[in-house]
């Protein structure tokens, strides 16, 4: 989030408060992977949301802490979590313009298409 | 050529893989490590065939002991994947030098076909303390990882489907 304010965003909603209905009103939304949660829990398809999302805000930043590196979570809920945002991770990144990787507050730039 | 492919769950590893064997000329062997066990197992299995379907890849099911596989001179291979095959070596078959079995299994197959594409996951980042049967696994996917990057032309990390590359190039 302090990279996203660096390079000028400046109106915020966050994951684990926005509204499922995608009514944010705000150029930037954080912990994305928190709203996937959010989505499961409601019974809502997380790659369709996104697909919603990518059709009704293209211009959109999404922000979202990578879950999925790790041990297989005992918890069956918790193992669908990961899954979902993993999927839908790969979808937001297929249709972005940008993709910017954050490790240690270091940004690498792993895809800037030319449009 | 040996090429690695590291990330976490659902990041792309699979699609990067298939694109890369479906480009190698010739006979296409893909070797399935993961044992069908459970619904999510039988699941992941299922999804994993429909994406291999109509590629012409030869499916061979092998859940340990890779080095005892006859594969075709000069085919191409893809392991999937390094971290089943690890928790089959170590919990269903008792193994105890895990890694170097592995790696030995690596370095028959690499000497055979043209490209061997292994893919593995990053199963050690999570920072959490696991019981030490887990920490062992988590250790010895770590000396795998470290081993395979040495001896490996090209280690790529799948992020989100976007190939990085962490050693030579695509």
């Amino acid at each position: 989030m302090d990279y996203a304010r660096s390079i000028g965003i400046t109106d915020f909603c966050d994951g684990a408060s926005a509204g499922l209905d995608r009514n944010w009103n705000c150029s930037c939304i954080n912990n994305y992977q928190l709203l996937v949660k959010r989505q499961l829990e409601a019974g809502l398809d997380p790659v369709r949301e996104a697909e919603r999302l990518i059709d009704e805000c293209p211009e959109i930043v999404i922000i979202s802490t990578e879950i999925g590196c790790g041990i297989v979570p005992m918890e069956k809920s918790e193992r669908l979590w990961r899954e979902a945002v993993g999927r839908v991770c790969c979808l937001l990144a297929e249709k972005s313009s940008r993709v910017i990787r954050l490790v240690c507050g270091i940004p690498t730039i792993i895809k800037e298409s030319g449009d | 050529m040996l090429t690695v492919i590291t990330g976490g769950s659902k990041c792309g590893k699979s699609s990067i893989a298939e694109d890369i064997l479906s480009g190698v000329p010739g006979r296409k062997i893909y070797i399935a490590a993961m044992e069908p066990f459970g619904e999510e197992a039988h699941a992941a299995i299922e999804r994993h065939r429909k994406m291999r379907f109509g590629k012409g890849f030869e499916t061979i099911e092998k859940y340990t002991d890779i080095h005892e596989l006859n594969i075709p001179e000069g085919c191409g291979v893809l392991l999937e994947c390094a971290c089943n095959l690890m928790a089959n070596e170590m919990f269903s078959a008792g193994e105890k030098e895990p890694v170097q079995k592995i790696l030995m299994g690596v370095e028959k197959l690499s000497g055979i076909a043209s490209e061997l594409i292994i893919v593995t996951n990053s199963v050690g980042e999570d920072g959490i303390s696991y019981p030490p049967q887990t920490m062992e696994y988590i250790r010895n996917m770590g000396r795998l990882g470290c081993a395979l990057s040495l001896r490996a032309d090209r280690v790529i990390e799948a992020v989100y489907g976007i190939p990085v590359m962490l050693k030579g190039s695509l």
